[in-house]
């Protein structure tokens, strides 16, 4: 008797690894977040430390890690409580996002700013920051969408909750509490919109993932507390494919999960980095290194994830996970169930 | 409340903690004095503070890979932790057991080394020695990684003795001999780390503590008077039965939570500035066997601590950590974090990065002309700043008196809001002509909490400040 064999996971193949670390030029540092842009562009959210400012800005580079530019820079410190917040810097960036006109949208915490930037990097304006718990005051934003009509959802990470508003930053719409129940979020952090709209937010301090209409109704949670699969410590980002297949940066368990569009667990993925062409540039720069590499026992643990912040899939069904700690982005290629021919 | 109940606790927090608020004071104070040791003791009873927040909103605190940002984690986690003498009791092991960065380069792997100090150094302090020998670290730190079967280097032999023990001699007789010191060397070889993956592209990774057998030197060695095939452990454990390293933490302990002594190299000649007291340690040392916590029931309930307020020259870290815990900033992560812990190092400790494997000199070594100016604009600053948590709290505490109080009562309200601060007659007498030369002081006006204000910056700029 012939059985069909039922597909229970979605295969992910690794692909390349991108970055390296560094404060200018080719490399990230702490690559928080990112947006796949046209023309296989990148743009690379990176927020480095205090005492590193130059560090936080906007890296642009192509997927095949050709280095394009950077924008966006991290505001110099002057004291304990001296900040010049100047239009355009960032202090402490949290979620890009790009609309259908290339316009890129960045978030920032600290500030409670939204900042928009051209395709090439020009500033070209913010919403004025408004702090608050009334609609359209932002409290800590964090996570950003654009859904098909450029409206820009955003994670209001200390309202806990979730808003809509126009381009240029008007107000329509709001959905979530505090709390643990269906629909209530808890300091949510990452946001995804799926082909037919709906949202998902990664419902980090519940860890869970919550997935609601375009009108914010809640139709569906997955997701726990813990290290099993299908549980998270702290999910910072997901994100939603054309398939409808869910990828989580879950933050503290050092790994990427994967689930079907019904929130039951496919996989997950702990890493599988190589050196990178930056890096191998880096590494050939400094050829001691080569060696002290050759000398290293467990060099295997290069290729583990440290506290995904940030996924992202693109329309070519390849996954991004963002690797702040190891300044470094992990690509993956999802590899299709059905049969496309036209060979056995 | 009494007050003097009060103002013990003041001092008890000072030196077991990093200072308290005066609504804490008064909240521990009713709670009692020695349940507050036992609670102080055990931290473990307390809630840790939310990493995952922290973490979140200061994410180069995951990779721990720069210097200013561990400094930046360890001073926002001793002015928020809800256990303040572990922090204390890092502090006090990192001014003992020293690392540095200069040389290490992988803040990681010194807050490794902090972890351990958080733990087992309320135990045992075999154990301890123990676990700082295998280290990463410090096998780095000082060599031993370096040091082979047929080549020793004696610097972690040395200094194990030297300055993490016993200390060069005591009662004016040496501890050990040149021989000893090459004799521990020769245990430890064998006892190294991994090599580690190179920074270059992706950043550090953690070394391993090894041991390597192939590289031990196996032959018979005699280390302070006892003969055999010594290995590191046994070093350790003869170590730790010495009365030497009874007097060491003993005299340690008395230096960091109770008042001034000289520096360690003067150990061997000059007499502990209060005999009795470190005998008291001493024994619980050997009575306890060898146990940390013991020891420091021993010495915060006793007389000698108690009497002894204001007796020590506050630390940088205490300095700046104390103030921001007394005025309620950086009570959440936020920007300014930097700037404020860069002050520490401005005021002559580097944190995780001492200037020698001796760690820093103490006491009225702490101050001088430049240093006593950061100290006193940081702490003036602070708390001249009326739009502070911890300062309004002063100031509404100080306008509930009455319509109108006396300069006395606001120069004796400050001090004692303070945290029941001493002052000079002449000192206090000085703050008492200030305070009249501007005029009546009415608390229902918007001009109180900036007199207020100002008063508790003339307090923080006086020598008896300074102290603890």
């Amino acid at each position: 008797m012939v059985v069909a064999q039922r597909i229970s996971h979605v295969q992910l193949q690794y692909s390349h690894t991108i970055g390296r670390g560094e404060q200018f030029g080719p490399g990230f540092t702490y690559p928080i977040h990112m947006a796949r842009g046209e023309d296989d562009l990148m743009y690379v959210l990176c927020r480095s430390s205090e005492y590193r400012p130059e560090g936080t800005r906007i890296t642009v580079c192509t997927v095949d890690e050709e280095y394009v530019n950077a924008f966006a820079r991290g505001v110099p410190q002057q004291g304990p409580h001296e900040y010049n917040f100047e239009d355009g810097s960032l202090v402490w960036p949290v979620n890009v996002a790009i609309a259908s006109d290339g316009t890129v949208y960045v978030s920032d915490e600290w500030l409670h700013r939204i900042s928009k930037f051209t395709r090439d990097g020009e500033f070209i304006g913010k919403w004025e920051e408004n702090i608050g718990s009334g609609d359209g005051q932002l409290d800590r934003p964090a996570g950003l969408a654009v859904d098909a009509d450029d409206n820009v959802w955003v994670v209001d990470g200390n309202n806990h909750r979730v808003q809509k508003f126009t381009p240029d930053g008007q107000f329509l719409t709001k959905f979530g509490s505090h709390g643990d129940g269906d629909g209530e979020l808890d300091q949510p952090w990452g946001i995804d919109i799926d082909s037919q709209g709906n949202i998902y937010i990664a419902d980090w301090r519940n860890d869970r993932i919550q997935k609601f209409s375009p009108s914010g109704d809640f139709l569906m949670k997955f997701g726990s507390s813990g290290s099993g699969d299908g549980e998270f410590n702290r999910p910072a980002d997901v994100a939603v494919d054309r398939d409808g297949i869910i990828y989580v940066a879950d933050w503290l368990n050092d790994r990427l999960q994967i689930f079907d569009p019904d929130g039951n667990f496919c996989g997950s993925k702990t890493g599988e980095a190589t050196v990178s062409k930056w890096g191998k540039d880096k590494l050939d720069a400094n050829p001691e290194m080569w060696g002290e590499r050759e000398r290293a026992p467990n060099l295997e643990r290069e290729r583990d994830f440290w506290a995904p912040t940030g996924v992202a899939v693109d329309d070519a069904n390849r996954v991004f996970v963002c690797e702040g700690p190891r300044n470094r982005i992990q690509v993956y290629q999802k590899q299709s169930p059905m049969f496309m021919g036209p060979r056995l | 409340m009494a007050e003097q109940d009060i103002a013990l606790m003041a001092h008890l927090m000072r030196r077991a903690g990093f200072g308290a608020t005066y609504e804490e004071l008064e909240a521990r104070a009713a709670k009692g004095y020695e349940a507050t040791v036992e609670e102080l003791l055990n931290p473990e009873s307390q809630p840790a503070i939310q990493d995952d927040i922290l973490m979140r909103y200061q994410p180069q605190w995951v990779s721990k890979a720069g210097l200013e940002g561990q400094q930046e984690e360890w001073t926002y986690r001793m002015i928020n932790t809800k256990r303040p003498l572990e922090e204390k009791i890092a502090l006090f092991w990192h001014h003992i057991f020293c690392t540095g960065h200069a040389k290490c380069e992988y803040p990681k792997q010194q807050n490794i080394e902090l972890d351990m100090f958080r733990t087992l150094g309320f135990g045992n302090f075999e154990e301890l020695l123990m676990g700082l020998s295998m280290d990463p670290a410090m096998v780095f730190y000082l060599d031993n990684c370096m040091s082979h079967k047929d080549a020793i280097n004696e610097n972690w032999g040395r200094e194990l003795l030297e300055l993490f023990s016993l200390g060069v001699g005591m009662d004016g007789n040496a501890n050990y001999s040149e021989d000893d010191v090459k004799e521990a060397a020769r245990a430890f070889t064998g006892w190294t780390v991994t090599n580690s993956i190179p920074r270059y592209p992706y950043g550090k990774y953690e070394a391993a503590f090894i041991y390597d057998p192939s590289d031990h030197d196996y032959t018979e060695k005699t280390f302070l008077g006892e003969t055999g095939n010594f290995n590191g452990e046994d070093i350790v454990k003869i170590v730790a039965r010495q009365p030497a390293a009874a007097r060491f933490v003993a005299r340690h302990m008395y230096n960091f939570f109770v008042a001034d002594e000289p520096q360690v190299p003067a150990w061997q000649n000059t007499p502990p500035r209060d005999p009795e007291a470190v005998k008291m340690l001493e024994d619980e040392y050997f009575r306890s066997g060898y146990d940390i916590r013991s020891m420091l029931r021993v010495l915060f309930n006793s007389d000698f601590f108690k009497n002894a307020r204001f007796e020590k020259v506050k630390s940088p870290t205490e300095t700046v950590v104390g103030t921001m815990r007394l005025v309620g900033d950086f009570d959440m992560p936020r920007p300014g974090l930097n700037a404020m812990t860069l002050t520490i190092r401005y005021m002559g400790q580097d944190l995780l990065n001492p200037p020698t494997v001796e760690g820093w000199h103490t006491g009225r070594e702490w101050i001088d002309s430049g240093t006593l100016v950061e100290r006193i604009n940081f702490t003036a600053d602070a708390v001249g700043d009326t739009s502070h948590r911890g300062v309004q709290a002063i100031i509404s505490r100080l306008g509930s008196e009455g319509a109108t109080i006396s300069s006395e009562r606001l120069v004796d309200g400050c001090l004692q809001l303070l945290g029941h601060y001493q002052l000079a007659d002449v000192t206090r007498n000085e703050l008492i002509a200030l305070a009249d030369s501007e005029g009546e002081l009415r608390t229902g006006t918007d001009e109180f909490g900036t007199r207020v204000g100002q008063m508790l910056q003339s307090i923080v700029a006086t020598t008896e400040y300074l102290f603890e």
